[in-house]
């Protein structure tokens, strides 16, 4: 039974590891930069300590002093979350070194898997399809020697990457040099390794992933897939499971081959393996993420299971305690970010004037933000993760359409209504996702088609606010300065 | 009264009783919260000022009216040659004196560890270069200044 747990990360995940403690009775312990200072995280912590310095490298990446605050503190134990430290190796040696209890699986484990190359190699090894392609072990001459037998169209991948960071798509031999020199720089500046590798490119593809978890009793098990296909520059934007292109026979044995995958690394806690599925049914391992998930609570909803739950009760040494699975209903996720759908997807800041969520029935909301709050461009620009659960995939498709309608986010621009375009594309309705789907639907960008009648509403009720100084009078109204009767504001307010 | 919208700026002159203001067979009731009647249906809306510009909520959609002061000109320059964000130069590919054609890459830069390209939205010559590869650029930084030919 862990006691006291430090959660080395921030901002939404942040906020679902330490929920989880909460529940689990285990003091959850926020580490948090300064420029962090109040945000939602660090007050639903039992303990939020402050962390020294300026930049990531110093704060929520600064290994030694993450460490000592879990010493100083008490933590019998550290989450890492998502991003940050949490597929560092050398960091759960440390953490593990310290004498604290790491929640993830192996330091082996998460450096075979994290070097793309090494993991390439094991899966073959272990009998998993990979996807045909070339390790490349040097720099720029490799990759020029070596992409036109893997011929085109190709991706150019981080040997350590994720998140879409370093992924290049090439199309062309003359454009390769310039986009691997693109690819390089940007694995070097997110994750100090310029090293890259070579695949086809699967046009059409499916990115499909199964989550699995497995105890120290030996015991690893499939909790189904995740389809993921829909991305934006590599990242995806919406997930759901189940997939409508996996019957069970697929589900058995990409299931099948998911926990081959994990034996293969003698696998403890929760992972989740990525294939690329063809239009044929066709399934290649992609990577295998070795930490939770942005987008395990589609999973969640379906199996009935808490996989952070099970994090911490894995790592604590006890079985996991799911048991025989069913899947039931359909769930999908949409990821909200500060970012600008009608300019290329470009990343946004501002403030959140306004930050309404939806609720009601089947409807999860994982975030890190309030009203009030400043997004700034320190950090990842997602908001929140907007989560529906409903009995069938039409009715979950209409459940994220009335949710996001619902949502009012003002004051910093985000793509909620692009989502909401996306949740009724008949493409999407059909199940016809694919990884290209968004570059193909919106050649020439995204935006908005908003009625005249919509957009004459919006110039009255402007005009409207600007006359009467909307906003402004309310704050005067309720100052305690201004003696104004009680009674007189009712009756002014509700006539 | 003028706002700048996603369309171009508009302009608008509404009838106005008490709380109630009214344009086109729409009317809305500003109190403490606002109603718009459109069509026969009540639709409640939320609004909020950030410094010069509404942003509403109306029906699901996100819009945004820009108050525009009479006699003064809102400089909104759309030639996209501004830093979208903070961020460092990464890469620029032309100098002062160079002709660009439509859809260039300028200039790259990294914003929020993600790289964008800076792209030329007409045909034309660069008159001045601002920054250099590896400067630190500010939002809304002129990075190079184009002159149609």
């Amino acid at each position: 039974m862990l006691k006291r747990t430090l959660v080395a990360n921030r901002g939404e995940i942040a906020c679902r590891i330490l929920r989880a403690c909460k529940e689990a009775r285990i003091e959850g312990v926020a580490i948090y930069a300064e420029n962090d200072t109040g945000t939602l995280f660090t007050e639903i912590a039992d303990l939020a300590i402050p962390l020294n310095g300026e930049g990531l490298s110093e704060t929520y990446l600064n290994q030694e002093q993450i460490i000592g605050i879990a010493i100083d503190n008490g933590c019998d134990s550290i989450h890492p979350g998502f991003g940050f430290l949490s597929e560092r190796a050398d960091f759960a040696q440390a953490v593990i070194d310290a004498g604290l209890i790491w929640i993830g699986p192996s330091p082996e484990a998460i450096s075979t898997m994290g070097d793309k190359m090494t993991a390439r190699i094991t899966m073959k090894d272990a009998g998993v399809p990979v996807i045909p392609g070339e390790e490349v072990d040097g720099g720029i001459d490799d990759v020029l020697k070596l992409a036109p037998q893997v011929g085109y169209p190709l991706l150019l991948k981080a040997t350590s990457g994720g998140g879409g960071k370093g992924m290049r798509a090439v199309h062309r031999q003359e454009d390769l040099e310039h986009e691997a020199k693109a690819a390089m720089r940007e694995a070097m500046n997110a994750f100090g390794d310029d090293r890259i590798y070579i695949e086809r490119l699967l046009t059409g593809s499916r990115h499909i992933e199964i989550q699995i978890l497995a105890d120290k009793f030996g015991r690893t098990i499939h909790l189904g897939e995740r389809e993921c296909s829909v991305q934006r520059r590599h990242q995806k934007v919406f997930e759901e499971s189940p997939s409508v292109a996996v019957d069970s026979e697929l589900r058995e044995a990409m299931g099948v081959a998911a926990c081959d995958a994990a034996r293969a690394v003698d696998y403890v806690g929760a992972g989740t393996v990525e294939f690329l599925v063809t239009p044929t049914g066709e399934f290649y391992f992609l990577e295998m993420n070795t930490r939770i998930q942005v987008e395990h609570p589609v999973t969640e909803m379906v199996t009935g299971v808490d996989l952070v739950r099970e994090q911490l009760r894995i790592a604590a040494g006890e079985p996991m305690s799911c048991g025989a699975l069913s899947m039931r209903g359909h769930a999908i996720e949409v990821r909200l970010y500060a970012e600008d759908p009608t300019n290329n997807f470009l990343p946004a800041i501002g403030p959140l004037s306004r930050f309404i969520p939806p609720t009601g029935p089947g409807v999860r909301l994982d975030t890190g933000v309030r009203e009030g709050d400043n997004v700034t461009p320190d950090y990842d620009p997602m908001l929140a993760k907007l989560i529906v659960w409903a009995p069938s995939r039409t009715e979950a498709l209409q459940r994220m359409c009335r949710a996001l309608d619902e949502f009012v986010i003002l004051g910093c621009v985000t793509n909620l209504r692009f989502l909401r375009d996306l949740c009724e594309h008949p493409d999407v309705v059909d199940g016809w996702t694919t990884t290209d789907m968004i570059e193909k639907l919106w050649p020439d960008g995204w935006s908005d088609s908003v009625s005249q009648d919509i957009l004459d509403a919006g110039l009255l009720v402007s005009f409207a606010c600007e006359s009467t100084n909307y906003g402004k009078k309310q704050m005067s109204a309720s100052s305690v300065d201004e003696h104004v009767s009680i009674f007189e504001l009712i009756n002014g307010r509700y006539p | 009264m003028k706002f700048l919208t996603s369309d171009g700026i508009k302009e608008i002159e509404a009838s106005r009783e008490s709380s109630i203001f009214k344009f086109n067979e729409k009317s809305v009731d500003i109190q403490q919260d606002i109603w718009l009647e459109m069509n026969g249906k009540r639709h409640k809306v939320v609004a909020t000022k950030v410094g010069d510009c509404w942003w509403l909520h109306v029906q699901g959609y996100i819009l945004r009216y820009e108050v525009v002061e009479e006699g003064v000109s809102n400089s909104h320059d759309n030639s996209g040659l501004t830093a979208p964000m903070p961020g460092k130069i990464l890469d620029v590919n032309f100098s002062a004196g160079d002709a660009v054609k439509k859809g260039d890459v300028l200039l790259v830069m990294e914003a929020m560890k993600m790289e964008h390209k800076i792209i030329a939205v007409t045909d034309g010559i660069v008159e001045s270069v601002n920054y250099n590869v590896g400067d630190q650029v500010t939002q809304g930084a002129e990075l190079l200044v184009i002159v149609q030919n």
